[in-house]
């Protein structure tokens, strides 16, 4: 993986948020940021680029759908994790149809395949990232190539 | 074995009846609460042994054989607690699981699910009730996965459980047997209890029958496990029964749904 993956973890509680980032912090090369709440995790997402955002879905003021919502608003390419222990499938449902979800985790989830799930998460991202940078490469050469030819046209008429 | 109800037990039955489902509900409803209550603590906990094992595997290939006998013999100290932790926590879980499969809140419908596993989970809440005089002894055949509620199944194979101990009285073994024949998913639990008079046989299905004190039997549970499985799996339900000796019952769930 290329620069450090950034990681937002969003939890009210403080056990789920020390378990995951000390998995991550061991198996992974991530960099973790943990949140109690969403507010605090948007105010990250406003000025910092990450690469994933896991969430709980039943946390007070703001539930996990809408925040993974306004994480889709800030940082769309930012891969999007429900991990829910309010396992309905109407939520469920509806986090896959509005919010883009990436993948939904039921607790207790299986580390290994968090593992997975956050790997292949931060490397799609990742990816997007680079096709966006070439096709912004490749805007930008044929903008340039766009003004050679304009200006050989007037060079030569 | 008490003689059939007459008309002013039933009415006595009924009122025990009604109070005993809304006992339930309140008690559905509260074990919603806590199974939620517990889920994420187990979580948690779950995670943290597989960490702290992995921490273990990253330590040891840091020590290396060569490293002071005292700090392996740590490592492993701290291994097997882990170990003992981890089936703890399993045991928890399984017990949970069994619980949000027959709380009546969450409502499931058909899809796909290990007959087997319901029987295990269903013999953990009855296990951990009757294990001091009833032994549970399962025989579990090679089953495919089969198209059924798993919730309406549980509760059916709860129902069916808690009878075959109930049969018994003191000390008494339960034998349940999973298997296939043919396009047949089969399940019998076999009692070594009391067994029925042929005039209890013939109402056993009957709704508002029961032979249990009041308050300890509805007459509820073997005509709504009747009707999940005849009507809702399309399966079929018999026993065989003799007095003395104890009662067998056999359930038979069709592999392919007949929706299908």
């Amino acid at each position: 993986m290329n620069p450090q993956p950034e990681v937002v973890l969003v939890d009210d509680e403080e056990m789920v948020l020390t378990s995951v980032s000390a998995l991550l912090m061991l198996e992974t090369e991530c960099n973790v940021h943990t949140f109690l709440s969403p507010a605090e995790a948007i105010r990250h997402l406003e000025t910092h680029p990450v690469d994933l955002v896991v969430s709980d879905y039943l946390m007070p003021q703001m539930n996990g759908i809408q925040l993974l919502a306004k994480s889709k608003e800030l940082q769309p390419e930012a891969a999007r994790v429900l991990l829910t222990g309010h396992a309905d499938k109407a939520s469920a449902i509806q986090a896959i149809n509005a919010v883009g979800l990436y993948h939904y985790l039921e607790k207790p989830w299986e580390n290994a395949q968090l593992l997975m799930i956050v790997s292949s998460a931060v490397e799609r991202t990742q990816l997007l990232r680079q096709v966006q940078a070439m096709l912004s490469d490749l805007d930008n050469a044929n903008d340039s190539l766009k003004d050679i030819q304009t200006r050989l046209i007037k060079a030569f008429l | 074995m008490e003689p059939t109800p007459a008309p002013d037990l039933e009415l006595e039955h009924l009122r025990a009846q009604v109070a005993a489902m809304s006992k339930d509900a309140i008690l559905a409803q509260l074990a919603a609460g806590v199974i939620h209550e517990i889920n994420t603590p187990i979580a948690s906990i779950f995670s943290n042994i597989d960490v702290i094992e992995r921490s273990l595997d990253a330590l040891e290939a840091q020590l290396g054989p060569a490293s002071p006998p005292k700090a392996l013999g740590l490592v492993k100290v701290i291994r097997n607690l882990v170990q003992v932790d981890r089936m703890a926590c399993q045991r928890i879980a399984g017990i949970i699981r069994s619980l949000k499969l027959h709380a009546r809140g969450e409502e499931e419908g058909m899809r796909t699910a290990g007959l087997n596993g319901l029987v295990e989970d269903s013999l953990l809440l009855v296990g951990s009730e009757y294990k001091r005089r009833i032994t549970f002894v399962t025989d579990l055949g090679d089953l495919p996965p089969v198209e059924c509620n798993p919730q309406l199944i549980g509760q059916a194979l709860l129902n069916l459980l808690v009878n075959a101990a109930q049969a018994i009285e003191g000390e008494g073994r339960v034998t349940i047997r999973t298997s296939v024949d043919g396009d047949w998913a089969v399940i019998s639990i076999a009692d070594s209890g009391s067994g029925m008079t042929d005039e209890v046989k013939e109402k056993i299905f009957r709704t508002a029958f029961s032979t249990k004190a009041l308050g300890v039997g509805t007459g509820l549970g073997l005509p709504l496990t009747y009707r999940i499985i005849t009507e809702q799996h399309h399966g079929t339900i018999t026993f065989d029964s003799q007095l003395g000796r104890g009662t067998t019952f056999e359930v038979r769930i069709p592999i392919k749904s007949k929706e299908q």
